[in-house]
């Protein structure tokens, strides 16, 4: 069997005969050449079955033979459903057939086919509706009858990756009429990018003949020489507003599979035709192929597709195949020309091979091979992307597209017929007159980008259509004979089926995909629409026109996961500590788009050595605004709750930001540096919103302010120095600042040098609870500035603390963190922070929400609350019932075990009838226990006068 | 000085740690230390005339790069030295300010015939050369981080400046070695880059200011 069917060299073969490839076909060994593709490599071996059909398990060979045959999806080692007639042959490949069980040879499932009456189109649907409770055990049953191939879970990712590309003009397609509209284009001094579904340039005309072959290699040549660039193997598979088009690139050197997307002013649509089935009895045994398939397996592959063949042609393709077919040895026993009103009615043979052709005139002719070529369908589906619907001509039997769009353009056999160098002309003019409208597009884009080449103001007038026409040459109207067969051979629906499927009332083409899920299937209609639209027509004694099409929608071609997906963008934010905390052995813990260290080993102990000597912590995500001009507090004082016209330069103020509902937006401290000039800080994950809130603000309601924001928060290193010997550390690192108490009070800025960095900020200010500074230096010299302190300090007790240490101390202290302790409907009322919020102001960002919500004696309250038992630590979010019942009265927001207080502690979020100080709560954990906790009189569980942190 | 250990020459630290060595059509270098001095003025303020830099446009002028990055706002890229003459030859009566964002910001430049490409990888905008031309200033996502960059050929080579928050530069630099992988870039880094405290590292100010001067080869006003 090596080879058997393997002719001797062909004029335009595709294959290296210097170089034979061994692989394997379900365990058995054979070979091929480079250059084949795996259809055409198992078909030299003379293999006629190549799978099993989805539903009735019949036997199947290649129809098509290219990247459409229905037939001819197999498992490449651990990649399945694989187009075989396209996908290359590789040295070593193991190919297995699909969905055939124990073996393609003997498949148990065919006996879906003795049955197959039952299983007409709907069975699915009808027979496993009910009862629904059984509805887990039919998907179990039914997923071992799935077809398709097998997927490994283990199989390695691969790398897939994307472009943008912003062309001139796309070209889909590259037979002759792409070829030349691209060359026509690039000539005219655009931009071009070519893409051709196959392997190599040319189109039909590479199994064509001699004349046929040289014109491809010419325009090839052109194509080069005019600098388009060319991408094979790929697809343009989708078009989208404003010709955004996805092009799928199969064959990349780095990527398995690369997604371009590209933008293109002038998106020219020349995919040839598609060549469409015939429907009779038999028209799926093995041995049934169209013209198209014949011609590229003997002029391409040097293979010999049957001894014995009958030609049934409707066109002049059909006639070259016979003529092909002769010359490769091939004893043509009959032509049955369509065009003379001569037909077929079926195929009939063994289920795995074909051995007779009966005809319409009730003659028998013997043969191992029935060549069809009944027709052409048009794909239109980029023209119907672009919003197209196609019209349907009866003098050609086929759709042409139904209106004129500006910016896509068709050329080639979607737009009419002609000789090849007829077509090639109307390419040229077609690439003319897109490389025309490119320059238009091109203009105004230009027109409205600021950094862009000016342009005249003037546009160009925009080029008219001046192409000339194509004819539409009659075809016999062939979509099925007088019997019955396949209409969509990946799905397994028949003419049958689609003729029941009308007459219980799935009427519309719409309806009857969808019911008999005829054109869903991997050619998305590309082979079966047609006939699909033409049963359907015949069962409603209407015309194909008047039934119409469904519509085509993305994507054209298949397209992996893993080219949708690309590279993962991610983006990763570290602060220049982080080096220090890696190789220090801190945990990380992502935080948003940060890594922050959550630990260096033990955060209770982190905590304890702070309180007792000092901690420094890495806070630089901390959010930081840079403001300046003279309004600023007036901003300020728009923003925040609470006043801030009269802040001291020096001087450091906390604030509440609310939205204009009144809910809290965000916290933190403003300090005044100089006369203009104010230094704000946001939460870390709030930095970006405030901001935007700021700018809006400014932009919109008060333009006339003269203030200016500039986003820092990464220009600064931030330490936070806390503890008891706070002080005393950062003495020893700052030269120029007075450190005393009463020189430098709690809430007070100063700027510096620390550790020999200049304009570094200081504030006397602290999250924790403890005396503490926070030291903002310019972050190219922060890793510097951490070494430094924990260098000095190694006598006064340093050691780093985590975010988890942090947190602890803040509970401890009872400082809510906004996003944690509040939430989107948490009212600035609700806080407890009433002492901040200034009616008394003019205005302020949500302050008529603000004033009616403190009016109400009904808004829930943030409170502290502490468990009876101290060893019970409830989680976050638990909920905090009226006792004896299920009534949810409020939640946990904060809780940790306190190592300060031995015992535990947290913050929570009551209805105001439970918010008083001593009253006693019920808290559900998650585990379901009820426990009991009692209300705090004050937030802070530790130092509640804050006598350390204004030490 | 350098036995002080308050006051030791101070090390710029890259946002840029990790190295990355191949060889090929493209270069990486990572130019984070170069001072960023951000002026933000009213478009129609004389300090903005005195700019003569319009929104998504660049210029040279006296050994600093000023970049146009938003209606309101000049970049001022170069050596410290260059970048503050530079602005302190502005007007700057009413409402102006002047940020340094030396420290806020990443930024590394790609050179080479292939370093479009390499960003059409990463980045959804028009590279071409009459949309995005030499020294023309965009603001756009690259690997899903917002960022500036400049279009800034030298000798002829094509060459684009991209800066972004600091925070996001190693992951940035990263996603940019990543897509250039493909056309086999080379990243250089700049790791020993010193800037002395009160003092002034010829060699490396001079590597910093050669970055920015025009190719007529004019030098930046000696301190």
């Amino acid at each position: 069997m090596n080879q058997s069917a393997r002719l001797s060299a062909q004029p335009g073969e595709l294959i290296d005969r210097s170089t034979p490839v061994r692989f394997s076909w379900n365990g058995a060994s054979l070979t091929g050449f480079a250059g084949d593709t795996i259809a055409s490599a198992l078909s030299a071996n003379a293999v006629r079955v190549v799978s099993r059909s989805m539903k009735y398990h019949r036997p199947r060979g290649y129809l098509t033979a290219d990247y459409w045959d229905p037939n001819g999806f197999v498992q490449v080692a651990d990649d399945p459903n694989v187009r075989s007639g396209h996908r290359l042959l590789a040295e070593g490949m193991e190919i297995e057939a699909q969905n055939a069980w124990p073996s393609l040879e003997h498949d148990i499932k065919a006996a879906n086919g003795l049955v197959g009456r039952f299983l007409t189109a709907g069975f699915y649907y009808k027979t496993f509706i009910r009862p629904q409770r059984l509805w887990p055990t039919y998907e179990k049953v039914l997923a071992r009858f799935a077809p398709g191939g097998t997927v490994d879970l283990d199989t390695p990712l691969g790398y897939h990756d994307k472009r943008y590309a912003h062309p001139d003009v796309v070209v889909a397609g590259g037979g002759p009429s792409g070829m030349a509209a691209a060359i026509a284009a690039a000539e005219a001094g655009a931009n071009v990018m070519l893409v051709e579904h196959g392997h190599a340039l040319g189109g039909h005309l590479l199994w064509g003949d001699d004349t046929d072959r040289s014109l491809a290699s010419e325009l090839s040549t052109a194509v080069f020489a005019a600098g388009v660039e060319v991408l094979t193997d790929s697809t343009v598979t989708g078009r989208y507003e404003d010709n955004w088009c996805a092009i799928v690139q199969r064959s990349h050197p780095r990527s398995v599979e690369r997604l371009i997307k590209a933008r293109a002013k002038v998106l020219v649509v020349a995919p040839g035709l598609i060549e469409r089935p015939y429907v009779f009895a038999g028209n799926d045994k093995p041995g049934v192929m169209l013209s198209g398939a014949v011609r590229r397996l003997i002029n391409l592959y040097a293979v010999r597709p049957g001894r014995q063949a009958v030609v049934f042609s409707a066109n002049a393709d059909g006639d070259a195949a016979a003529e092909d077919l002769a010359r490769a040895g091939v004893e043509v026993a009959r032509v049955i020309d369509g065009r003379r009103g001569e037909n077929i009615v079926a195929a009939h043979g063994s289920a795995k091979t074909l051995k007779s052709v009966e005809l319409a005139d009730g003659t028998s002719v013997d043969a191992d091979l029935l060549v069809v070529a009944a027709g052409w369908t048009a794909p239109t589906s980029l023209l119907n992307m672009a919003g197209d619907r196609p019209v349907y001509d009866e003098t050609a039997a086929r759709f042409f597209p139904g209106s004129s769009i500006d910016t896509v353009l068709v050329a080639g056999g979607l737009a009419g017929d002609g000789s090849v160098d007829q077509l090639v002309e109307h390419a040229r003019a077609t690439g003319q007159l897109a490389a025309d409208r490119s320059r238009v597009v091109r203009h105004r884009l230009q027109a409205r980008t600021a950094r862009a080449v000016a342009v005249s103001e003037t546009e160009p007038t925009w080029p008219t259509d001046n192409r000339p026409l194509l004819d539409r040459e009659p075809h016999p109207a062939l979509f099925r004979s007088s019997t019955h067969g396949i209409v969509d051979y990946s799905e397994d629906v028949g003419s049958r089926d689609l003729v029941a499927a009308a007459g219980e009332g799935y009427d519309s083409v719409e309806l009857i995909k969808r019911f008999t899920t005829a054109t869903m299937g991997p050619a998305q209609g590309k082979l079966e629409t047609v006939n699909t639209v033409a049963v359907l027509a015949e069962a409603r004694e209407e015309t194909i026109a008047e039934v119409g099409t469904t519509v085509w929608r993305p994507p054209y071609a298949p397209i992996t996961l893993g080219a949708l997906g690309g590279r993962i963008f991610e983006p990763v934010r570290v602060s220049s500590i982080q080096p220090w905390h890696e190789a220090h052995g801190a945990t990380p813990i992502v935080a948003g788009a940060w890594i922050r260290p959550e630990h260096y080993g033990d955060p209770h102990n982190e905590v304890r050595n702070t309180r007792a000597n000092v901690g420094i912590t890495d806070v630089t995500p901390l959010g930081k605004l840079d403001l300046r001009g003279p309004d600023v507090a007036k901003l300020l004082s728009q923003l925040y709750t609470n006043k801030w016209m009269k802040l001291d330069v020096g001087s450091v103020r906390y604030g509440i930001m609310c939205a204009e509902d009144g809910v809290v937006l965000d916290d933190g401290v403003t300090g005044r540096l100089a006369e203009n000039h104010y230094l704000m800080t946001t939460t870390s994950s709030g930095a970006a919103t405030v901001w935007e809130w700021a700018e809006s603000w400014l932009q919109t309601e008060h333009p006339d302010w003269q203030v200016h924001i500039t986003p820092v928060t990464t220009g600064f290193t931030s330490i936070n120095v806390a503890g008891p010997n706070s002080r005393d550390l950062v003495r020893r690192v700052v030269e120029d600042v007075d450190l005393d108490p009463d020189a430098f009070p709690y809430m007070g800025v100063r700027t510096g040098t620390v550790a020999g960095v200049a304009d570094a900020i200081m504030w006397r200010i602290g999250f924790t609870g403890e005396l503490s500074f926070e030291l903002h230096v310019p972050a190219g010299h922060g890793l510097h500035v951490w070494e430094t302190l924990l260098r000095e300090g190694s006598d006064l007790g340093i050691a780093p603390f985590g975010l988890e240490a942090q947190r602890i101390m803040r509970l401890e202290k009872g400082h809510f963190i906004v996003g944690q302790d509040t939430d989107g409907l948490t009212q600035a009322a609700s806080t407890g922070m009433d002492a901040l919020i200034k009616l008394d102001k003019t205005d302020f960002a949500g302050k008529p929400e603000v004033t009616w919500a403190l009016e109400r004696d009904d808004l829930p309250s943030i409170v502290a609350i502490q468990t009876i038992d101290p060893n019970e630590v409830p989680d976050e979010a638990c909920q905090i019932v009226r006792a004896g019942t299920n009534e949810i009265l409020g939640r946990i927001t904060s809780s940790r075990m306190s190592p300060t207080l031995e015992r535990s502690i947290c913050l929570g979020q009551v209805a105001a009838e439970v918010a008083e100080p001593g009253t006693r709560l019920t808290v559900v954990l998650i585990d379901g226990r009820r426990v009991e906790a009692i209300v705090m009189p004050h937030h802070a569980h530790f130092d509640p006068e804050g006598e350390r942190l204004r030490g | 000085m350098a036995d002080d250990p308050l006051s030791p020459l101070l090390r710029f630290e890259s946002p840029i740690v990790t190295p990355y060595h191949t060889g090929g059509a493209l270069t990486l270098d990572d130019e984070s230390s170069a001072s960023k001095l951000l002026v933000l003025a009213d478009p129609a303020s004389p300090t903005a005339q005195q700019l003569a830099t319009t929104f998504g446009s660049a210029h040279r002028n006296e050994g600093v790069l000023v970049c146009g990055v938003r209606p309101n706002e000049w970049l001022i890229l170069g050596s410290s030295e260059a970048c503050w003459a530079a602005v302190a030859t502005l007007d700057q009566e009413g409402h102006v300010s002047v940020v340094d964002l030396t420290h806020s910001r990443a930024m590394f430049r790609i050179s080479g015939a292939p370093s479009a490409s390499a960003l059409e990888k990463l980045c959804s905008v028009d590279w071409n050369d009459d949309m995005t031309p030499n020294l023309a200033v965009v603001s756009a996502s690259v690997a899903k981080v917002t960022c500036d960059i400049i279009r800034d050929d030298h000798d002829g080579v094509r060459s684009y400046v991209i800066a972004c928050d600091r925070s996001f530069g190693q992951y940035l630099f990263d996603a940019v070695v990543d897509a250039a992988q493909e056309f086999r870039a080379q990243a250089s880094l700049r790791d020993e880059i010193w800037i002395a405290d009160d003092a002034f590292s010829t060699e490396v100010d001079a590597e910093i200011a050669d970055l920015f001067v025009d190719d007529d080869g004019d030098e930046p006003a000696d301190r």
